[in-house]
């Protein structure tokens, strides 16, 4: 059999790519290293564009909006909850802080217009500053006006504010440590940075994307799974590949286990930039090597699930009670221990099955370390008041033995400010193509990063010829 | 009753540099300064009997050389004698030193590290580049991105072109540092520890920010503008300490007709039909002129001189979100013998450069940490110097003046700042020093620890930041000191601000006081 094309990794990217390719008459072999689909969910904002261009109603995608949103013990007992309806969340908060009530409703329009602005900038390439080619010149000419249009305090809000600590942006707005722990917590998502490292408040709007004003965590859906289910194009599992490359041109891909060799004029890795590129070094220019291993990418969030006896009230619950509680965490993680007491997030998705996510558990050397595992697991147990047997946790040492996922990293990248839009996933390499003729990413490591699933893979598919 | 063309509220060197520029185009100027002597933070003062510290603002390498020149300030008495090296003690009594000599510096390098000592000279060349590559916005009036008058416009254009001009490679170098922690940029860079602990702490000069926060970068840049006579990365005390700086200011601008007066602190700007009209003192006299200019940071200036009624309320609550949270301090000492540091025994050439007590990203980050909750660091970062060395009329022959900046000491202390406390952050010091240095103690004749409480009582500088305000990105450029008032006017006409609250600020540099000169020429008093 013949390929046109070889997509590396089954994940919402890689599936993606492959859609839009075979949809383009291509003939697509997607390879994948792991036997069995990924049970988890996707997290995060799937634009419509791609739900309308691979028709992903028709095959079964759910996407989850749970309401309230989001859960959060109080410390003198009861829960905050936060729900979709503005005025309904500024009721609950009112019952904490008035004042902060006061603030809601003009802070949820404020981060949904800023929102709104990366959203435009995530579903096209990110612009090429460098470039002196008129069209794409109109086309950042476009984009700055289209800023400017939003009016006068957009513009000072987005130079002011990207650069921001979250704990700075909040501190600004609210008084309440819960509400603003729940809140910060966002902004440090697969992040190795506290609350109070710049650039936190642009993690913490990229998370908006997708969500409507008032609900500040993002939708779970199934698009991954809904894209296997498709059957468009063909999944070979359970073999890790490594691309093939000669005299600077990409022929193929090497599959490990079976040792077969798939070539095809154009492969396409959504696999992280230095997972894919680390084995064909020597093909490389030594100033592109250098700056694909200075890609921050360092895991810092264990995942897994938790199994309770019955369904829990909440739909997403958040232990992260201030803005120094998870400062306190990045500290741990910042001299190489695993947070003394990590922020921790349950989400229950539609079957039941609970998803956890627990920051700091920082990389350390890429082995599994029992005595580690069992200590974080009780800690996590206890806050939660759960058993250490019903918390199942992967670290990103794990993962990364087991995905091959650079230093368990689930972006494929941080996404703080060097490493965005033009400079994702290196400088000026930002166009989906590397040094590699006829080698493509596609996946989170690229523009516009992780926690949107497929964005990264329709944009890399409509750039490759 | 006397009518001047400008008031010029505070004597710092930014307020002098504004005066001497008006008088020297022919515009009645008066400085009015509140403490005795002119220079705000940049003063000499003799503390103790015979020994002369600068008591604040200790070296110099920011000045503007064009302020140097067109003020003409050696023939007033500005004389800068080179601070050439660096020396940092590590916690295993070995040391890291930068010495004047670039090839001594590469062969010291090369003993921790080949590697690292090759990627140095690639790594100066590149910093020097980005500092030539940014100077030249040092110099110019931010333009407004929200507004659409032709000469922003033009100004957004220009600057575009210019960083476009850059290539590739060093406009993706500069987005790295303004937006990177120093300890991120330099592991991309090197492998030693000790290079990359002392690199990064002068990232966080005057911040309150780790080596790990991002942002600190760009102070690492900020600090390779240093220019003293053409020549790149040179710092320097002024003979005479930092005082002489601000001496030889207000006597240019004294020469070109300025008149400055002290133990002049002004109470209220006066305002009338939204114009500023003159100035209020603190004895209730009170003094008219054309133009009134603030060199004091934005909070006092806006929020002090003025009554709240006389700006924009957004204005008013862009002001009170500017933020200050100075978070250094700092000792000075007299000594009777220099000290003799473990990892280079006895004294000789490292005394004329400067100790930095740095010795791991780890002890740096960890400094930090106490201060992030509001504790001074136990064991702080120290830039150590010792003048009298290079300049011997600071201290009684055979003795010594130590100037220790210290950092962290948050303004926002716990329980807030005590005569116990301050002592106590005192002992931290010296017992930190004493540590690298044994026996060090026991020289100590005098000794002054100043917090940042001291420095806002004494200096003015609000919550004691040394640049009178963050260099945060968020507070830099057009933003500074608030967005659509970068540019040295404010809401009342005819009321100018030129202190290191605006841009570009930070720093003996006088940037900022020659800017809001030129704007307020321009807009004709």
């Amino acid at each position: 059999m013949n390929y046109d094309a070889i997509v590396i990794g089954a994940g919402a990217n890689g599936l993606v790519t492959a859609h839009y390719l075979a949809r383009a008459g291509k003939r697509v072999l997607v390879v994948e290293q792991r036997h069995a689909p990924d049970p988890s969910a996707d997290i995060g904002w799937v634009p419509n564009a791609i739900i309308r261009d691979l028709g992903l109603s028709g095959g079964g995608l759910r996407i989850e909006e749970p309401d309230p949103w989001i859960t959060a013990p109080l410390p003198a007992g009861g829960t905050l909850e936060l729900s979709r309806d503005i005025g309904r969340s500024a009721e609950a908060i009112g019952r904490i802080s008035p004042a902060d009530a006061a603030q809601w409703p003009e802070f949820c329009k404020r981060m949904r217009t800023l929102a709104g602005v990366l959203e435009r900038l995530y579903l096209v390439p990110p612009p090429d500053i460098e470039s002196h080619n008129a069209r794409e010149l109109a086309r950042i000419a476009g984009l700055g006006l289209y800023v400017r249009r939003l009016g006068k305090q957009t513009v000072i809000d987005l130079a002011r504010i990207l650069p921001m600590s979250i704990a700075e942006l909040l501190d600004d707005w609210f008084e309440s440590d819960v509400l603003k722990g729940l809140l910060g917590a966002l902004g440090v998502w697969h992040l190795k940075q506290g609350p109070r490292s710049g650039g936190t408040a642009f993690n913490f709007l990229h998370h908006l994307a997708g969500s409507p004003a008032g609900t500040f965590r993002p939708p779970r859906s199934n698009v991954t799974q809904t894209l296997e289910g498709m059957k468009r194009v063909e999944v070979r599992r359970g073999n890790r590949a490594t691309v093939l490359a000669k005299n600077g041109r990409a022929s193929g891909v090497v599959l490990d286990k079976s040792g077969d060799t798939i070539l095809a004029p154009l492969v396409v890795s959504s696999a992280d930039p230095r997972a894919t590129l680390d084995p064909v070094a020597i093909e490389l220019d030594p100033e592109f090597a250098r700056a694909v291993d200075n890609i921050k990418a360092r895991g810092v969030v264990a995942r897994g699930t938790l199994t309770l006896d019955g369904a829990p009230s909440y739909a997403n619950l958040c232990v992260a009670p201030s803005l120094e509680y998870l400062e306190r965490a990045y500290d741990d993680a910042k001299y190489g221990g695993d947070s003394a007491a990590p922020y921790v997030e349950v989400q229950r998705t539609d079957g039941n099955r609970l998803e956890l996510h627990v920051q700091y558990v920082p990389y350390t050397d890429g082995t599994a370390n029992v005595q580690r595992h069992q200590a974080l697991q009780q800690k996590v147990a206890q806050l939660l008041s759960a058993q250490p047997g019903q918390v199942r946790l992967q670290s990103p040492d794990e993962d990364e033995i087991q995905r091959g996922a650079t230093e368990g990293h689930l972006y494929h990248g941080e996404l703080t400010l060097d490493q965005i839009l033009f400079m994702r996933p290196v400088p000026g390499w930002s166009r989906y193509r590397t040094p590699i003729a006829g080698l493509f990413l596609c996946g989170s490591g690229t523009h516009p990063g992780g926690g949107i699933p497929g964005a990264a893979g329709r944009n890399a598919a409509r750039e490759i010829p | 009753m006397t009518h001047y063309d400008a008031i010029v509220i505070g004597g710092g060197h930014n307020g002098l540099v504004t005066a001497a520029y008006l008088a020297r185009a022919n515009k009645s100027v008066l400085v009015l300064e509140r403490r005795p002597h002119v220079g705000g933070a940049a003063v000499t003062e003799e503390i103790f009997p015979g020994f002369k510290f600068s008591m604040f603002s200790y070296v110099v390498s920011l000045l503007r050389p064009e302020i140097i020149r067109d003020l003409e300030l050696p023939r007033h008495g500005l004389h800068i004698l080179p601070l050439e090296s660096t020396v940092t003690p590590m916690e295993n009594g070995d040391y890291l030193a930068a010495w004047g000599d670039h090839d001594e510096t590469r062969r010291e390098l090369y003993r921790h590290s080949p590697r690292d000592a090759e990627a140095y000279d690639e790594y100066g060349r590149l910093m020097h580049f980005m500092a030539q590559a940014v100077k030249p916005i040092l110099g110019m009036v931010p333009p407004d991105p929200t507004s659409f008058a032709p000469s922003d416009l033009a100004g957004l254009l220009k600057l575009g072109k210019h960083f476009r001009g850059l290539g590739g490679e060093r406009l993706h170098a500069l987005v790295k540092l303004m937006t990177m922690s120093s300890a991120d940029f330099l592991d991309e860079w090197f492998e030693t520890d000790v290079l990359k602990a002392t690199k990064s702490a002068s990232g966080i000069i005057g911040t309150f920010l780790g080596p790990r926060s991002p942002g600190t970068a760009y102070v690492l840049l900020h600090h390779y503008m240093g220019e003293l006579d053409g020549v790149f990365r040179a710092w320097g005390f002024a003979k005479g300490g930092t005082g002489a700086v601000s001496e030889a200011i207000a006597s240019a601008g004294r020469s070109f007709g300025a008149e400055i007066r002290c133990d002049a602190g002004v109470s209220k700007v006066l305002v009338r039909n939204g114009r500023a009209t003159g100035v209020v003192l603190e004895n209730g006299d009170e003094l008219h002129a054309k133009t009134v200019v603030s060199s004091l940071d934005p909070r006092r200036t806006f929020l002090q001189l003025l009554e709240s009624d006389q700006l924009p309320s957004d204005f008013v609550s862009d002001i009170k979100r500017f933020k200050f949270r100075g978070s250094s301090g700092k000792v000075n000492l007299a000594l009777d013998a220099l000290p003799s540091f473990t990892c280079m025994p006895g004294v000789g050439r490292q005394h004329r450069g400067a100790f930095s007590i740095s010795p791991s990203l780890e002890y740096v980050e960890r400094a930090y940490d106490d201060a992030k909750y509001g504790e001074f660091s136990r064991r702080p970062y120290m830039d150590i110097v010792f003048p009298s060395m290079i300049d011997p009329g600071m201290a009684p022959p055979g003795k010594h003046v130590m100037s220790i900046f210290v950092q962290y000491a948050p303004y926002n202390l716990n329980g807030g700042w005590t005569d116990a406390k301050r002592e106590a952050f005192g002992d931290a010091v010296v017992n930190t020093v004493e540590s690298f240095a044994p026996g060090f103690t026991s020289h100590i004749l005098h000794r002054q620890v100043i917090t940042p409480l001291d420095i806002e009582r004494i200096t003015g500088l609000s919550e004691g930041n040394i640049f009178a305000g963050e260099l945060a990105l968020h507070q830099l450029f057009f933003l500074r000191p608030a967005p659509g008032w970068a540019k040295f006017a404010t809401p009342v006409r005819g009321f100018y601000q030129c202190g290191s609250g605006t841009h570009p600020g930070g720093g003996i540099m006088g940037a900022s006081g020659r800017l809001a000169a030129m704007r307020i020429l321009k807009d004709g008093t």
